[in-house]
């Protein structure tokens, strides 16, 4: 097997699933990237049946007033739906045999970036992860018409709040800036003619339900980026989509999360010669039809997801995914649910909690010496619990070896051997110790 | 109470040299011999982030302006509700401690900070304000100042749990301390994990920041988990209000405290951040930004009474930034939206208290925002200058301009 090999099933296993399961990366090995691709980018999705009454998301009505003796009952229903179906949708990344799906879910979840923190409301935020579920390898543009009328997003980009006689330029400008188009590709009189387009929205705090109040609303022509016409928010959502600048913006920010930070930056070769090994073109060209899969399968196989120096740093809820899958812990039945869920919050990571609209930070930003300390502090724990036959099983001289291949590990570097030297003999040592080194919390 | 002496520093590490010499590695005898404490008279400074965008015309209120009550009518507050400082221009009524600062002249309020072509996006505003550059890059203006200076993983310390881009260098960042203190791996686990954050020459830049985030957990902690557990440095002359002193109960009350009891006890840090979200008030914003700002004021003051109380009092300097002021006019929500500039406050015993700068007429707006009469850079190169003497230079390439906001 050549090192760059398996660099890149590795790459492939933690960046576009959540790390393998037991004998699964062996099994990558075996197979080959391209195989082992093609599994895991066609994968779909288990049927979930329904998820809500399986969990108990349920409209719990409006708030009660405050002082009432109903106010109680409803923040513990509340907190409760909260924490179901945080653990429900943990329970999926890490019980899937190829959670594909469910990580570009987590992707857009981070592009969409909407946080409970403000819509705090169970069945919204559930609702809206269900929209981007259903669209998470599908079409861009249909993902945008119905994302603009989420009942949770309007509402977190105070849509329900702009109204045709006082403009409220908050989702406007997002739909330009975060979801769409990019920084500098429109102007303020766009967000401002924008703005009216996406006027007089009314969201239904407690059912999600958004309805246009023709009151409240803009009547006529808006020009937009030069196009005039009688925009509203499903029309300007696919209209926005459907523009040369966000064939650019997607696949960068694609190549942001899946390959790194600086690849989503480099630009692409005038000369059309030079553009057919340009992996940003490439993946650019893919996204022409809008289909996710296609371009998700394109950055796959560019030449850039294989190159070693976009190396990439865990973050907390994929390190976190990623353990528990090689240690087959599942989230809801955990002996402390609710520790795990602290923890991710601790981490600066919870799925629901986007800490801005601008969705999570990357790479050195979750490499910080607070982060390390609850890392190796959460090792210590869920190693006590976890399931390390891979490594109990095989002899202490073939362990540091079996640990590369149960965790998905490219290389083990000589002083995380070393280090792991002295503890051989303790599996649970071991693997607390490869959980937090540098191999596997940058993934190489 | 724990101090970061000389002394009681070597009896810390020599504690852990003692664990050393049974299970840890060699960096930690490095380490012993580092970091000293940061002597008297050394010029400190602490960043407060106000993230969302601070509505600068209800912080520093252009209150006997006429054109003020009829372009925001909603929104605008009237003579008795604000604490008028001169100029036409009064403090949000909720600044009582920061006016107290404004009397004794420990207040520099620079007015219609900004940058030309203001971005009024969250992001790409807080990028440019924390990286001091137009155009994206990746280092913050701290983190290039703490690549100018030897590591020390003591030197510029953030109060939360993820690193600001302000602090990213480019190979070396600052430290992310969380308010509860760090704890450590005890006993076979902690020898070999340190281990793990050993150089190599196969780590890339990112394995061996993560390397270097493990090396720096046990020097932090070691330093820093004994000096947490001391109360944090009376405010000793504070009026107190009914409950106590005022603020201190707010989260940036708590990130203040923690930065105060670490300063007391010697920690060589030079700039601190600490940070407090919540002024994005696109609805409703009288009540939300007055409560925002009384805490950003009372913990500011009695951080600097506790300064007093410990005799660091002349070495500090704050400095208080958000990333865009907001619209003149109120939306229907009776909230504002982006804006361009605001004010910025620099606070300490060496600031040449008063204003600096242009306020920004509201007879003369474009497209109905505040023009920027002062670039933010010129006031990064007077705190570079005047608090952490470095030439702007250095730091904010190709810039050279500076306000006079430091005595001599």
């Amino acid at each position: 097997m050549k090192s760059e090999e398996r660099l890149a099933i590795a790459r492939l296993s933690h960046r576009i699933g959540f790390g393998p399961k037991p004998g699964q990366f062996q099994k990558m090995l075996k197979q080959g990237f391209k195989v082992s691709a093609r599994q895991l980018l066609n994968s779909g999705l288990p049927d979930y049946g329904d998820v809500k009454a399986a969990i108990g998301i349920t409209d719990l009505g409006a708030q009660p007033k405050p002082n009432s003796e109903a106010l109680r009952p409803y923040n513990v229903a509340k907190d409760a739906q909260l924490r179901n179906m945080s653990l429900w949708w943990l329970d999926q990344m890490v019980g899937q045999e190829h959670p594909f799906v469910e990580r570009m879910t987590w992707f857009w979840h981070g592009h969409w970036a909407t946080s409970y923190s403000k819509v705090y409301e169970p069945l919204l935020m559930f609702d809206h992860i269900a929209r981007l579920r259903k669209h998470a390898i599908g079409d861009f543009s249909q993902m945008c018409e119905e994302l603009v009328l989420d009942g949770a997003l309007v509402y977190w980009l105070d849509g329900q709040l702009n109204t045709a006689s006082s403009p409220n330029e908050n989702l406007a400008r997002e739909l330009f800036e975060l979801f769409t188009l990019g920084v500098n590709q429109y102007s303020e009189t766009d967000v401002k003619e924008a703005a009216k387009a996406l006027s007089g929205l009314k969201v239904v705090k407690n059912s999600g339900l958004v309805t246009k109040e023709p009151k409240r609303s803009y009547f006529g022509t808006t020009t937009i980026l030069g196009t005039t016409a009688n925009f509203e928010s499903a029309t300007l959502a696919r209209f926005l989509s459907m523009t040369a600048a966000c064939q650019s913006f997607i696949p960068e920010r694609l190549t942001y999360r899946f390959i790194s930070p600086a690849s989503s930056m480099m630009s692409i070769p005038m000369k059309p010669s030079e553009q057919k090994k340009s992996s940003a073109y490439i993946i650019k060209k893919a996204f022409a039809t809008r289909q996710i899969l296609p371009t998700m399968e394109a950055l796959v196989s560019s030449e850039s997801f294989k190159d070693p120096v976009n190396s990439q740093v865990k973050s907390p809820v994929e390190w976190v995914v990623s353990v528990f899958r090689a240690l087959q812990i599942t989230p809801s039945t955990c002996s402390q649910p609710d520790l795990l869920l602290t923890l991710l919050d601790t981490l600066g990571q919870r799925p629901f909690f986007p800490p801005s609209v601008g969705g999570w930070p990357a790479d050195e930003a979750w490499l910080s010496v607070a982060s390390t300390q609850n890392l190796i502090r959460a090792a210590q724990v869920i190693v006590s619990e976890g399931d390390l036959t891979p490594l109990i099983k095989v002899s202490k001289q073939e362990r540091v070896d079996a640990l590369a291949d149960w965790l998905g590990v490219a290389e083990w570097s000589d002083r995380t051997r070393a280090a792991f030297d002295g503890a051989l003999r303790d599996p649970a040592r071991l693997t607390a110790l490869a959980i937090c080194s540098p191999e596997y919390l940058v993934s190489a | 109470m724990k101090n970061f002496t000389r002394r009681n520093f070597i009896k810390l590490t020599s504690a852990s040299a003692v664990a050393v010499a049974h299970s840890m590695s060699t960096f930690e005898f490095a380490h012993a011999a580092g970091p000293r404490p940061l002597p008297a008279g050394t010029p400190i400074l602490v960043i407060v982030t106000l993230s969302g965008g601070n509505d600068g015309l209800n912080t520093v209120v252009p209150y006997l302006d006429p054109l003020y009550k009829s372009l925001r009518p909603q929104l605008a507050y009237k003579e008795d509700q604000v604490l008028p400082i001169g100029d036409g221009l009064a403090l949000n009524g909720s600044m009582t401690g920061f006016k107290s600062l404004w009397d004794s002249k420990q207040l520099a309020i620079v007015r219609g900070v900004g940058y030309p072509n203001p971005d009024r996006s969250h992001f790409s505003s807080m990028a440019i304000w924390q990286s001091a550059s137009r155009t994206p890059i990746k280092t913050g203006w701290i983190g290039r100042w703490i690549e100018t200076q030897p590591e020390n993983p003591f030197l510029a310390i953030s109060l939360g749990l993820t690193m600001p881009a302000l602090f990213q260098g480019d190979k070396r960042s600052g430290t992310v301390l969380p308010l509860s203190g760090l704890v450590t791996p005890t006993g076979m686990l902690a020898k070999d994990y340190a281990k793990t954050s050993k150089k190599t020459k196969l780590d890339g830049q990112l394995s061996a920041t993560a390397a270097r985030s493990i090396r720096d957990l046990f020097t932090v902690a070691d330093v820093v988990s004994p000096i947490l557990k001391n109360p944090a440095p009376p405010a000793a002359d504070l009026p107190t209000v009914i409950g106590g002193n005022a603020g201190g109960e707010s989260n940036l009350g708590a990130q203040l405290d923690v930065a105060a009891k670490l300063i007391a006890a010697g920690v060589p840090t030079r700039v601190w951040s600490v940070s407090l979200g919540g002024f994005d008030t696109h609805a409703n914003e009288l009540s939300a930004q007055s409560l925002l700002l009384g805490s950003v004021s009372n913990s500011i003051s009695k951080f600097m009474s506790q300064m007093r109380t410990i005799g660091r009092s002349r070495d500090v300097t704050i400095m208080v930034y958000s990333e865009f002021g907001r619209r003149v006019s109120a939306n229907a929500s009776n909230g504002t939206d982006h804006g361009t500039s605001g004010p910025v406050f620099i606070i300490g015993e060496r600031v040449v208290g008063g204003f600096h700068g242009d306020q920004p007429p509201l007879n003369r707006l474009k497209d109905g925002d505040l023009a920027v009469t002062t670039d933010f850079r010129s006031v990064y190169g007077s705190v570079l200058e005047g608090v952490l003497y470095t030439p702007v230079d250095r730091v904010i390439s190709g810039w050279n301009d500076r306000l006079a906001l430091f005595t001599a």
